[in-house]
Parts: C-alpha cells; sequence; structure tokens
C-alpha cells in the first residue's frame, strides 16, 4: 500500500465478503425450495428469496468494484484520494442501506414496502434486479455520485493511466446507464426495452471496462511486464467488448415485441461477443507467461487466470450457446439462461473481484503475500468454488436441455410444473453442488484467518 | 509484429468504436421505437391495465414467473397464460393460493380485491396480444 | 484479410501491415460483421429467393453503380495521397485526402436521396426481410463512410499541418486502411444486394 488512503477499500472488501456470504446461503434455499417447493414457506417464499440472492450479488459486486477503484484509483494517480473521509461515510450509507433493503424484503411484504417507500409517487420497483425501494435506488445514485466525484478530483489532479481512466469511465457509465432504472412506462414492451439499458449496459457494457481495468492493475502489479503493453491491450479489448456488446443488446430483443429485424442485429453481434473475453483469456495467460518477477502473491495470479477463464466460459461460451435467435426461441427463459447466468456472473465479476482482493487484501493489512499457509488454503477454495460452479452450469444446462424438450418441443409438449418434475434429479444434484461452493466459501473465508509463517520474499 | 502499435491508436480505436456502434445502437432504438406502435399492442393500454401492472410489480410476480420469458424460472410463463387458461381460471388460482400440497412449490396469497384480479387479468391480456414474433413456441410456454 | 492494391511506391517494411495494428484490430472486428451480415444476407435470400428478386426491382442501380465508381476512386485518391506523404509532400497528400473525402460527401449525397426516396415510399427495416438488409447494411455502411471521412479528415489537417513526413507517416496509412475497409465492404455490398439475382 503506497498511500494511507487505499485503507478505505478494506471496509468495502469485508463487506463484500460479507454479502457474498448470504447471496449463497439465499441461493441455497432456493436450490431447496426448487425440489422441495414449501421449504421454508411461507416464511421466505422463493420470490423474496430470489430477490435477496440477486440483490445481494449486485450490491457486493458494487462494494467489491468501489473498493477495487478506492484501491486502484490513488496508486495509478500517484496521489492521495481526494477524500477518504467521504469514501468511508458513503461505504457505511451504502451498508445500512443495503442491510435496510434486505431486511425489508424479508421483513416487511413487498406490496407493503412498496406502499411505504414512496413506490406509488414513482413506481420503480418489482421489475427484476430492479427490486430496490426508490429510496435505495436513489441512496445508490448518492453513493455512486460521490464515489465519482471523489475519484475524478483523484484523477484529475493526478496521474492518468489507461487503467484509472477506463476504470473511471466504466464506474461513470454504471452510473449513468442506472438512471434508466428510474424510467418505468407502463407500455410492457417499453419497460422491458430500457430495463435493458440498466442490465445489459451494465454487465455486457460498462462492467467490462471496470472487470479490463481492475485485471489490468493485477496483471501489471503481480507479472511486472511493461505498462504500456499491457495498456494497449487494454484498449483493444474493452473496444471490442463495446463494439460487439452494444449491438449485441439486440440479442435481448427477440420476443418482448420489439421489432424483428433485432434477430438479425442481436444474433450477428453478439454472436461475436466472446471475442473479447477469449482475447482476456489470451491477454491473461500471455501477460502471466511473460512476467519479469515471481510474485511471492501467487494466489492472486490463479485468480486472475482463473477469471480469465471463467468469464470466457460463462459470458462467452455459455453465451453463445444459445444467442442466436433460431435457438434462443426454444431456450429463452428456460434453465438455460440460468446455468449461463451463474457461470458468467462468476467468471466474470465475481471472480475479478476477488482477485482484486486476493491481490489487495494482504497489501492493506501490511504484507506484501499471505503466508504460503493460507494461500493454499484460498487456492483450495479457488478450485472448490470454481469447479462446483462448473458443475452447476452443467447440470442446469442439462436441467434446460430436457425442459425445452419436454416442454417446448414435440407434439404433446407437457406443462411447466409437469416438466419440473421431471428434471428434478439435476436440481438435486445442483443444490449438492452448491453445499460443495460454499464449503469453498467457507474455506474461502478462513484463509483470511490463517497466520503461518512470514513470507520469504522470493 | 514489427508494425506499428501504439497506445495512443488503441485507445483511439476504443473511444472512436465506442461511439460509434453506441450511435448505431440509438439509430436502432430510434427506428424501433417509431416500430413500435405496430407491435406493442398499446391502443388495449387502458387504465385498467396500467393498474394491472403496478399490481403485478408490487406482487413482484418477476420473482417467481417469466413475463416474456424474462424473469424467475421457478413458475410458469406468463405472457400467455391469459390464451392458456382464460380469465376465470386465473382468478380462480390466485384466489386459490397456496395450495398447501406437501412438497409442493407455494405460491403465496396475496389477498387481493375482485377489482384487482380484474385489473391484473387485463394486465395479462394485453400482454398475451403484445406482438413477440410467436414466442412461446406452443402454449406451454 | 489482406487488402491488395498495387501501390505506386513499395511499401516501406515489406510483409507487414501498414499503420497502426490497432486499427487492423478494428478492421478485422468490421470485417467479421460485414461478413457475417453478408452470410445472413444469402442465408435469408436462399429461404425466400422470389421476395428477395421483387423486391429488388425497386432498388437504384444507377445510384449504387455512381457510389460504387464513387467510392473506388476516392480509394485511389488515397492510395495516391500515401504515396505523396512516402516522398515527403504534405500538402499533396492532404490535397488527395480532401478530394477523396469530397468525393465520400458525393457518395452520402447521392445515398441520401436514394434512402429518401425509399422513406418516402414508406419503406422502412421492417417492410420485409430484403428491405432490412438493404436499409440497415446501407446505413451500417453509410455510417461508415462518415467514419471515414472524420478519420480522413483528421488525418488530412495533420498533414496540412506537416504532422507527418516521409519517415513518419503511420497515421496516413492507417487512416488509408480503414478507409480501404469502407470501400471494399461496398464492393461487395453493391453486387450482393443491388445486383445478384
Amino acid at each position: 500500500m503506497k498511500y494511507q488512503s487505499q485503507a478505505v477499500a478494506k471496509p468495502y472488501f469485508i463487506a463484500a465478503i460479507g454479502l457474498f456470504v448470504g447471496q449463497i446461503l439465499f441461493g441455497l434455499i432456493m436450490g431447496l425450495q426448487y425440489v422441495v417447493g414449501d421449504f421454508l414457506f411461507p416464511a421466505i417464499p422463493f420470490n423474496v428469496a430470489r430477490m435477496v440472492h440477486t440483490n445481494l450479488l449486485i450490491v457486493w459486486l458494487l462494494f467489491g468494484f468501489m473498493g477495487a477503484a478506492y484501491y486502484l484509483i490513488p496508486e495509478e494517480s500517484e496521489r492521495e484520494l481526494y477524500s477518504p473521509k467521504l469514501a468511508l461515510a458513503m461505504f457505511w450509507i451504502f451498508l445500512v442501506a443495503g442491510a435496510l433493503t434486505i431486511v425489508g424484503y424479508l421483513f416487511v411484504p413487498y406490496a407493503k414496502l412498496a406502499e411505504m417507500t414512496g413506490n406509488d409517487l414513482l413506481a420503480t420497483m418489482g421489475r427484476e434486479f430492479l427490486e430496490q425501494p426508490l429510496p435505495t435506488k436513489i441512496g445508490i445514485v448518492i453513493v455512486a455520485l460521490a464515489m465519482l466525484f471523489n475519484l475524478s478530483m483523484t484523477v484529475l489532479k493526478g496521474r492518468k493511466t489507461a487503467i484509472n481512466l477506463v476504470m473511471l469511465l466504466g464506474l461513470w457509465g454504471l452510473a449513468i446507464f442506472f438512471l434508466f432504472s428510474f424510467y418505468n412506462p407502463a407500455n410492457l414492451v417499453k419497460d422491458k426495452f430500457y430495463w435493458w439499458w440498466v442490465v445489459h449496459l451494465w454487465v455486457e457494457g460498462v462492467w467490462e471496462l471496470i472487470m479490463g481495468a481492475m485485471l489490468a492493475f493485477v496483471l501489471v502489479k503481480v507479472t511486472g511486464v511493461d505498462r504500456e503493453v499491457i495498456e494497449k491491450w487494454l484498449y483493444v479489448i474493452i473496444a471490442m467488448a463495446l463494439i460487439t456488446g452494444l449491438v449485441g443488446m439486440g440479442h435481448h430483443y427477440y420476443w418482448i415485441g420489439t421489432p424483428e429485424y433485432w434477430q438479425w442485429w442481436g444474433s450477428v453481434f453478439s454472436a461475436l461477443e466472446p471475442i473479447p473475453f477469449f482475447m482476456m483469456t489470451l491477454f491473461a495467460f500471455n501477460m502471466v507467461n511473460r512476467r519479469r518477477r515471481e510474485h511471492p502473491n501467487k494466489a492472486a495470479v490463479l485468480w486472475a487466470l482463473g477469471t480469465g477463464v471463467m468469464a470466457f466460459l460463462g459470458a462467452g461460451v455459455w453465451g453463445f450457446l444459445h444467442t442466436l435467435a433460431p435457438v434462443n426461441y426454444y431456450t429463452h427463459g428456460s434453465q438455460i439462461t440460468a446455468a449461463h447466468g451463474h457461470m458468467a456472473f462468476y467468471g466474470a465479476y465475481v471472480m475479478v473481484v476477488l482477485t482484486m482482493i486476493s491481490y489487495t487484501m494482504p497489501l492493506l493489512r501490511g504484507r506484501e503475500a499471505n503466508s504460503p499457509k493460507a494461500q493454499v488454503l484460498e487456492m483450495w477454495a479457488f478450485w472448490l468454488m470454481t469447479v462446483s460452479m462448473v458443475f452447476i452450469t452443467l447440470f442446469l444446462t442439462a436441467a434446460g436441455i430436457l425442459q425445452i424438450w419436454l416442454q417446448r418441443m414435440g407434439e404433446t409438449p407437457l406443462g411447466f410444473m409437469a416438466t419440473q418434475d421431471q428434471v428434478a434429479l439435476f436440481y438435486w444434484m445442483r443444490e449438492y453442488t452448491g453445499l460443495v461452493f460454499f464449503t469453498g466459501l467457507m474455506l474461502y473465508i478462513g484463509s483470511f484467518f490463517v497466520k503461518g509463517d512470514k513470507t520469504q520474499a522470493s | 509484429m514489427s508494425s506499428a502499435f501504439t497506445k495512443s491508436a488503441a485507445r483511439n480505436i476504443f473511444y472512436g468504436g465506442a461511439v460509434f456502434f453506441f450511435l448505431l445502437l440509438l439509430g436502432l432504438t430510434f427506428d424501433t421505437m417509431q416500430t413500435l406502435p405496430k407491435r406493442d399492442n398499446r391502443a388495449n393500454l387502458t387504465d385498467s391495465v396500467e393498474r394491472g401492472k403496478h399490481i403485478w410489480e408490487t406482487r413482484n410476480c418477476i420473482g417467481c414467473h417469466t413475463l416474456l420469458g424474462e424473469g424467475a424460472y421457478f413458475a410458469p410463463e406468463l405472457g400467455n397464460v391469459y390464451t392458456r387458461r382464460g380469465p376465470e381460471f386465473i382468478k380462480a388460482w390466485i384466489k386459490a393460493q397456496p395450495t398447501g400440497a406437501p412438497g409442493r412449490r407455494q405460491m403465496p396469497n396475496f389477498n387481493l380485491s375482485e377489482e384487482q384480479l380484474d385489473d391484473l387479468v387485463a394486465f395479462l391480456k394485453y400482454a398475451s396480444e403484445i406482438n413477440t414474433a410467436k414466442w412461446p413456441p406452443n402454449i406451454e410456454g | 484479410m489482406n487488402i491488395a492494391i498495387a501501390l505506386p511506391t513499395p511499401q516501406d517494411r515489406p510483409g507487414t501491415l501498414p499503420g497502426d495494428l490497432a486499427m487492423w484490430f478494428f478492421i478485422f472486428a468490421e470485417l467479421l460483421v460485414f461478413g457475417v451480415l453478408f452470410l445472413a444476407y444469402a442465408f435469408a435470400r436462399a429461404r425466400n429467393v422470389e421476395l428477395f428478386d421483387a423486391s429488388q426491382h425497386n432498388l437504384d442501380r444507377l445510384s449504387g453503380a455512381i457510389n460504387t465508381a464513387l467510392l473506388i476512386t476516392s480509394s485511389y485518391f488515397v492510395v495516391r495521397a500515401v504515396d505523396r506523404i512516402r516522398h515527403g509532400a504534405s500538402r499533396a497528400c492532404a490535397a488527395w485526402l480532401a478530394a477523396a473525402m469530397a468525393l465520400g460527401a458525393a457518395f452520402l449525397a447521392l445515398k441520401l436521396v436514394e434512402f429518401g426516396g425509399k422513406f418516402a415510399a414508406g419503406i422502412t427495416m421492417s417492410t420485409n426481410t430484403f428491405f432490412m438488409f438493404y436499409i440497415g447494411l446501407g446505413f451500417f455502411h453509410f455510417m461508415h463512410v462518415v467514419l471515414g471521412m472524420v478519420i480522413l479528415g483528421y488525418v488530412a489537417v495533420k498533414a496540412w499541418q506537416g504532422g507527418y513526413s516521409a519517415a513518419d507517416h503511420t497515421g496516413v496509412e492507417t487512416g488509408a486502411s480503414y478507409w480501404h475497409m469502407v470501400d471494399l465492404v461496398w464492393i461487395v455490398l453493391f453486387p450482393l444486394i443491388y445486383v445478384m439475382h
């Protein structure tokens, strides 16, 4: 840690990991409800569990991005953060707002929550991933703007590098496109059309900039490869991401009442979306192979390589599987979508945040790397979580294929629930694998508490 | 490769490419907005439908169901439920929840009034008449 | 991938791509997009030949042919511009680039007239699959011509101000490469959509 103010990243990362645990717990509840339908009913109905699961994911990733930004921007700009106090204040505001929202989800009926929080003034709730009450949404905007002000001032007065500019641009995009969450027309088609301007332009747009910047930052640090090389590849990769990903949004506009030409535009552009992810994989491996130093933090290197591979598999390959309109006609809204969603989010965003945490946490705790013993445990956690996510994806894919076959193909299609009964075996296997994932997560947390010998610099 | 490969060129490609393809997206969006009136069933967007959408949202139906294929995959697609089941079945079904059948998936009872049920059905009817390019593949959704 | 052009002056570094590699990534992506769209057109046409042939009759082939000539000529001007800068003639380079841009502008004007006629006749991307491709691809390419002119304009101004030399003119080659790509795409697009049936 070169600048005192980078320490503000630490609470962000701790909160991120805490909320991650909550996310997985609720994932396990939902997974069980898939096969034991009345589990925890009526205390936690499925829709509530899902809302908590997905919202916690978004919030903890945002904590991760923010923590990463507060660490990375001062170091890249070569100066202290403009206002560490503001960053810390925003941390507490965001944490309290997030916690209150989750408590609200769990203990207040959703309709009541909507009424209490002014949803009748401006109805924005009840849309997938954007379920947050109005005050929470406004809170997100305020926290994001305060953060952007803080970071922009830091960059403006400091050194400008490709990494901090791309990171900043990604975060600005994140804040700007979130504003579409306040637009909720009665016209369902328009509602859905602009809903994607938040969801798609986040995960297949500006978040990729954030991810690229974080990955590039860690690679510069752990490989010692010339910054010039890493930065120009960063630009090329994110250029590809936006070239393919912006119009690639068309793959969400096939069946929601939008003009049918989107089937062509969406198919063509989104078919090319794996390219930037593949480049990112090559990028990570290439830079590590060309490394000029042996960084003692082996775990961070493993996470960096892992995110390259898993983002390509989850976002690239599993995305491509069902992105072409004639295929998507059958797979749309099936378990295939769930399979893709799980591996893409894990491979791209979960892993890149964990990469950043893995690299920075030891530094924030006053050492270059954790003890070999702690790193071994962390790597065990890496493999358990990653391999179980691969299997979760495979089981959901199998469930999806069977579901489509039974429910959407053939002369005598089965109804939805009859089909669900037929694929229950795969849901059970997914749930067991989820327990392995949770074990991995526990080991991951455990690795922060392993002392072991001091690392010798190699 | 011995060709020039500079960071400034890469940066220009990024900014230029991003702006260019964002403009293309805006162009397509503009055309979409012009074309939507022919497809999105806005002629039938009544006050009742609007109230129904509000009920749909404030009961977080999307947390279990899909609507035009988007949402959660825990419970049936409802974009075409109006054609699949008809208005009376839908209302009776909602009122009869939860079934309480052991081990089966449960839907909460939202204690909707008769008028709210009619609004919700109106919304589902409106949704079922949106031109979705023949999706879903069959009536089961 | 390589666009072979008979250059008046041999390349400085034989066997390497002219211009900046970053631009070639962009060109690669663009050609990939156009290539897949062309394949999609062929695929769609094969499934509905009659509709495509009938719709094609509404197109103004003369306008398309003139536009083809305009772009090919403009590409030649760009070649001249690169040749001039290799001899260190900055002003001449800028002049050739300006001439190429003028032809590009003429292309745009003609294209606007053509599109204007179609829009006035109530034809949109949703009319049928053929017109989806005709308008969609045409508009997409139109945007490329605009972007190409922006790039050429930037290069021309910099050349006029003496920003390039015989020794260092990667920027001119970079811009030229992009313009040739825009031209190349049209050379495929025109016969594919206007002529072949």
